[in-house]
C-alpha cells in the first residue's frame, strides 16, 4: 500500500501505552499511597469521606513541641492528644486559614469514610491533595469515547457479538463481578440491572444521550445513599449512535476475556494490566467506516479516490475501500479511521 | 517619484505552505510565487490527526497534475518537493478554564464577561453567601489553569467585608496550587488601595491587572489572552490578518470565526492616515459545539433545522459531531453543521456585543473557520445573514482555504501587507453582497434597480422576505432602493444608493425582521427555512 495513501486517513491509536488515570482528591479526601508508589488492582489509594463537612480548628503548635512547622494548605491535621479531646474533633484537610487568623483554620472533614481502591495496576505518577491523584497504567489500554460511573476492575466477559445488545433479561447474578462486553448498545434499565447483579462495569460500542442521562441520574441517587456502594461504571468505545464495536477492538476483547481490566472514567479507557505482549494488530491498510452511509463497514484501503460529490451536493475528498472481496466503494476521508 | 519596493523574505524555491491546525481539522493552503506576486496555488482540509505534510503532498501532486508547468515554476514538480518548503503555522488549543473569583456577584459579572471573551472557559465562584466547601473545591479542581479575582476599585460596600475572605480562598488555592496563575484586577491590583495587602502569601505567578471596566474591558482581555496560549495561538493570528486585510482594502473588516473549540470576532475598521483599528475576543462558548453543552444549546441548533428533527437524535448526532468532528459531514451532516454554525454565531454576536459600540458595521463581512468548511459558498452568505442581523450594506467574502490566520503569523507589518495584497483576490471567496434594511412596515413595498453592466434590473421589495438577484463574482454595481417611509440602511431614509460587489450568492436583500423572528409554529418554521435554504444551496436534494 502506498504510504501516502495510508498517510491521508486518520489513524486512530488502538493500543495505548502509559495511560494516565485520574482519581479525583476533593479537599477532605486523605491520599493512602505517595507519588512513585507502585500499586496494583485492588490496593486501596484514597480515604474517602462521604460526608464532607467543614470544621473550625486551633492550629497553635504546643510550646516546647520539637515539630514547629507552620500550618500548610492541604496538609493534614489531627487533634491533639489530650485527656479534655473534644469528642466532635476529628481529623481532616487544612483548607485555609479565617480571614485575619493564622491560628485558626478551616478543616475539611468527616465522620462517614471509606476506602477506595486501584481500578488499574501502575504508578502513582502525582498526588495532589484537594485536587487528583493520577496512576499511570503499567499495561495497555483502549481509549472510548463517553463514560460515566467510577472507576472499576474485574474480569472481562464477552457477553454478546460485536453487533449485539444486551437485554436486562440477560444479565444475573452470576456476572457479578465482572466487566461485560454487551455489543452495539445497552439502555439504561439493563445498565441499572447490570449494577443490581454486581457487574461492576459495561463496555458497549454507543450509549444513546437518553441512556446516558438515565444512568447517570440514578447513579447520582445511589451514590448519594447511605451505605457506601461498590465502583460500577460504563464505557462507550465508540461514542452514541448506535454502530458496532470495530472488528480489531472485538478482536483484542476476545483475547483477552478472563482476564482482569480496568474500566477507567476519566479518561474513558480500558486497561489491561494482564495483557501479553503479542496482542493481534489489524494490518496497517485495515480500516473501518465511522459515519456516513456505509458505517460500521471494514475493510481494505485501495487508494485515493480525489474529490467525490455527496448527498447535499457537498464535494469531499474519498478513498477506495474494499471489503469482503465486494467492489471497492468510495468514503469520504473524513468517515474513514484506520488502527495505529 | 517611485517609492522602494517593500521587501519580502524569500521563501524556498518560490512557495511557502500556511498551515492553520484546529482542534478539529487541518487547514493546508499551497501558496507560490507566479509572475512576481504570491499567489493561492491550492488547498486543503483534513481531519486534525492527518499529517499535515501528507495533505501538502496531495496538493502539490493536484497542482502538477493540473498545471505542470506551474508546479515547476514554483519548484513543485518533483513528489517530495513540499518537504523543503518554509511553513506558516498556527494553532488553535482547547481553551483553558479560569476560576473567576470576586466578593459579590456584581463584581464577578463583567470580569468573567472579559474572561469569557478572551478566549477562557470560565468559572465563576462569588463569596458572598457561598459555602467555603464548594468554593474550595472549585479552585482546587486540577481543569483550572489560572484563577482572576477581582474587586471595584475602591471596594464597593457590598464586599468590603467579604474581601478578606476573598484573600484567604484565594491564597490557599495558590498555596495549594502553585503551577495556578493568579490574576488580581481592579481593587486587588491597586498599590496602597483598600484591597491591597489582602492576598500577603501569594505563592506561583502573580499578574496585576486592570479592572472590567476599564478601556471597556480591552486591557484586561489583553492580559488574560496573552496567559491563555502561546506565540502561535490561531486566534491572534487570524485578528492581526483582520486588521492588516483591513489596510489592504481601505475598507472596515470584520472576520467572524466558528471552529469545533471556540470562536473569534475581529472588528478592524480603517481610515486614511490613521490605519486600521483593531478590536477582537474569543469566545469558546461560541464554538460550533461548547464544552458545557446544554439543552439550551439543542434548543438553539434545531430551531435552525429545516427538518423535522427527533430531539434525542439531533442531541446523539451532535455528541458525535464533537468526538469526530470530520464525520458524517455529507447530506443530513452538512445541515446540521449548519444550523450549528448558526446558533455559534448568534451567541458569538450576543457574547461580542461591545465591540460595536459606536460603530457602524464594517463594510466587509468575512466567515472563517472549520464549521463553514462543507457548506456551499452561497448557504455561508445566506447564514451570515441569518444570524448577525445589524442593518447595512455590506460585501460577503469567505476565507475558504483557512488562510488569514497563518497570514497573520507573519511578523513583519510591510510584509504580512505584501503577501496579504497579492493574495487578496483569492484569500477570499466573494460570497456577494448583501443589503440588509431594518424598519421595513409590512405592506409597504419598497422598490430596488440594480445597475450592472448589463440592462438594469428592477425588484419590488415585500417586507419579510429575501430578493436574490444574480451578480456574478468580479462583477460590480449600483443599488437604489426606494422605500414610502425611513428605514435604517446604517442611516434612515426612504431613498439609498450603494456599490455592491458580486459574488456566489449574488446580491442578497434581505427584508426580514431585524432581529430575525422565526414563526412559533414548528411545521411553519421548518417549511420558510427549507424555502430560504434551497434557495441558497444548489443540489440540496441531491
Amino acid at each position: 500500500m502506498n504510504p501516502e495513501t495510508l498517510a491521508a486517513v486518520p489513524a486512530r491509536t488502538l493500543l495505548e501505552r502509559g495511560l494516565e488515570a485520574r482519581i479525583p482528591l476533593p479537599p477532605g479526601d486523605r491520599p493512602l499511597v505517595v507519588t512513585g508508589a507502585w500499586v496494583d488492582a485492588g490496593d486501596p489509594i484514597v480515604e474517602h469521606v462521604r460526608d464532607r463537612r467543614i470544621a473550625e480548628v486551633d492550629v497553635k503548635v504546643a510550646a516546647g513541641s520539637a515539630a514547629v512547622t507552620a500550618p500548610v494548605v492541604g496538609s493534614r491535621w489531627s487533634p491533639p492528644a489530650s485527656r479534655r479531646r473534644n469528642e466532635t474533633a476529628a481529623d481532616g484537610e487544612l483548607l485555609a486559614p479565617l480571614p485575619g487568623r493564622s491560628d485558626r483554620w478551616r478543616l475539611a472533614t468527616g465522620e462517614h469514610r471509606v476506602q477506595l481502591s486501584s481500578p488499574l495496576r501502575g504508578e502513582v505518577s502525582a498526588v495532589v491533595p484537594g485536587a487528583e491523584l493520577r496512576i499511570r497504567a503499567a499495561g495497555p489500554a483502549i481509549r472510548g469515547a463517553l463514560s460515566a460511573g467510577a472507576s472499576a476492575h474485574g474480569p472481562l466477559e464477552l457477553a454478546t457479538d460485536p453487533f449485539g445488545e444486551l437485554r436486562p433479561g440477560g444479565i444475573d447474578v452470576g456476572r457479578a463481578g465482572s466487566i461485560l462486553v454487551v455489543g452495539s448498545r445497552i439502555d439504561a434499565e439493563a445498565l441499572t440491572r447490570a449494577r443490581a447483579m454486581g457487574v461492576r462495569g459495561i463496555v458497549v460500542a454507543a450509549l444513546p444521550g437518553k441512556e446516558l442521562r438515565d444512568f447517570q441520574a440514578s447513579e447520582r441517587r445511589q451514590r448519594a445513599s447511605l451505605h457506601a456502594v461498590p465502583p460500577f461504571a460504563v464505557l462507550a468505545l465508540e461514542g452514541a449512535v448506535r454502530r458496532p464495536i470495530p472488528g480489531p477492538v472485538t478482536t483484542i476483547l476476545e483475547r483477552l476475556a478472563g482476564t482482569h481490566v480496568a474500566l477507567l472514567v476519566d479518561p474513558p479507557a480500558l486497561v489491561f494490566d494482564e495483557a501479553p505482549d503479542d496482542l493481534p494488530l489489524p494490518d496497517p491498510d485495515w480500516v473501518r467506516v465511522r459515519g456516513g452511509p456505509h458505517a460500521g463497514l471494514e475493510g481494505r484501503i485501495v487508494g485515493l479516490a480525489g474529490p467525490r460529490r455527496y448527498a447535499a451536493n457537498v464535494q469531499l475528498d474519498a478513498a477506495w475501500v474494499a471489503a469482503d472481496g465486494e467492489a471497492p466503494v468510495d468514503v469520504a476521508i473524513g468517515d474513514l479511521e484506520r488502527f495505529a | 517619484m517611485t517609492e522602494p519596493a517593500t521587501e519580502v523574505r524569500p521563501t524556498s524555491e518560490g512557495a511557502f505552505l500556511a498551515i492553520d491546525h484546529g482542534t478539529a481539522t487541518v487547514a493546508v493552503a499551497l501558496v507560490g510565487r507566479v509572475a512576481g506576486a504570491w499567489r493561492l496555488l491550492g488547498a486543503a482540509q483534513a481531519p486534525a490527526g492527518v499529517d499535515e505534510s501528507s495533505v501538502a503532498e496531495r496538493l502539490r501532486g493536484r497542482l502538477a497534475d493540473a498545471d505542470p508547468e506551474l508546479a515547476a515554476a514554483a519548484g513543485l514538480a518533483d513528489p517530495g518537493s513540499t518537504a523543503d518548503l518554509a511553513r506558516l503555522r498556527c494553532t488553535t488549543e482547547r481553551p483553558p478554564e479560569i476560576a473567576v473569583v470576586a466578593a459579590t456577584r456584581r463584581v464577578a459579572g463583567p470580569l468573567a464577561d472579559v474572561a469569557a471573551t478572551a478566549g477562557w472557559r470560565v468559572r465563576q465562584v462569588v463569596i458572598d453567601g457561598a459555602e467555603i466547601l464548594p468554593v474550595a473545591t472549585a479552585l482546587a479542581d486540577p481543569r483550572i489553569g489560572a484563577i482572576l479575582a477581582g474587586a471595584s476599585d475602591p471596594p464597593g460596600a457590598d464586599e468590603r467585608s467579604l474581601l478578606a475572605e476573598l484573600g484567604a480562598v484565594v491564597t490557599a488555592a495558590a498555596q495549594r496550587r502553585p503551577d495556578l496563575v493568579t490574576v488580581l484586577s481592579g481593587g486587588l491590583a491597586t498599590p496602597g488601595g483598600r484591597g491591597d495587602g489582602i492576598l500577603p502569601d501569594r505563592a506561583g505567578s502573580t499578574v496585576l491587572a486592570p479592572s472590567a471596566t476599564a478601556g471597556g474591558g480591552a486591557p484586561l482581555r489583553r492580559v488574560l489572552d496573552g496567559l491563555r496560549a502561546g506565540e502561535d495561538d490561531g486566534r491572534r493570528a487570524l485578528a492581526t490578518a483582520t486588521a492588516t486585510l483591513a489596510e489592504v482594502l481601505r475598507r472596515g473588516v470584520e472576520v467572524v470565526e466558528i471552529g469545533q473549540s471556540g470562536a473569534t470576532r475581529a472588528l478592524a475598521t480603517w481610515s486614511p492616515g490613521g490605519g486600521a483599528d483593531l478590536r477582537w475576543a474569543s469566545v469558546p462558548a461560541a464554538a460550533l459545539l461548547p464544552a458545557a453543552f446544554t439543552d439550551a444549546h439543542l434548543d438553539a441548533i434545531t430551531a435552525w433545522l429545516a427538518s423535522a428533527p427527533d430531539r434525542l437524535r439531533v442531541r446523539d448526532r451532535l455528541r458525535e459531531l464533537s468526538i469526530a468532528p470530520w464525520s458524517d459531514a455529507a447530506g443530513d451532516g452538512a445541515l446540521l453543521r449548519l444550523a450549528a454554525a448558526r446558533a455559534a454565531l448568534t451567541r458569538l454576536a450576543a457574547a461580542t456585543r461591545s465591540l460595536d459600540a459606536g460603530r457602524q458595521p464594517p463594510e466587509v463581512l468575512v466567515a472563517s473557520g472549520g464549521a463553514w468548511a462543507i457548506a456551499p459558498g452561497p448557504a455561508v452568505g445566506l447564514a451570515l445573514a441569518d444570524a448577525l442581523r445589524r442593518p447595512g450594506v455590506r460585501a460577503l467574502g469567505w476565507d475558504h482555504a483557512r488562510l488569514l490566520a497563518p497570514l497573520g503569523m507573519i511578523e513583519d507589518p510591510d510584509e504580512r501587507r505584501v503577501v496579504v495584497a497579492d493574495l487578496r483576490d483569492e484569500l477570499l471567496l466573494p460570497l456577494g453582497s448583501l443589503v440588509l434594511p431594518a424598519g421595513l412596515r409590512s405592506g409597504h413595498p419598497g422598490r430596488l434597480t440594480v445597475r450592472g453592466e448589463g440592462e438594469p434590473v428592477e425588484v419590488e421589495l415585500t417586507p419579510g422576505g429575501l430578493e436574490l438577484v444574480d451578480l456574478p463574482p468580479g462583477e460590480r454595481a449600483t443599488v437604489e432602493l426606494t422605500f414610502r417611509d425611513p428605514v435604517d440602511l446604517g442611516v434612515k431614509s426612504r431613498h439609498a444608493a450603494a456599490e455592491v460587489a458580486g459574488g456566489l450568492g449574488g446580491l442578497i436583500v434581505d427584508l426580514r425582521d431585524v432581529p430575525l423572528r422565526l414563526p412559533d409554529q414548528p411545521d411553519r418554521r421548518r417549511d420558510l427555512l427549507a424555502a430560504w435554504q434551497s434557495a441558497f444551496w444548489a443540489g440540496l436534494d441531491a
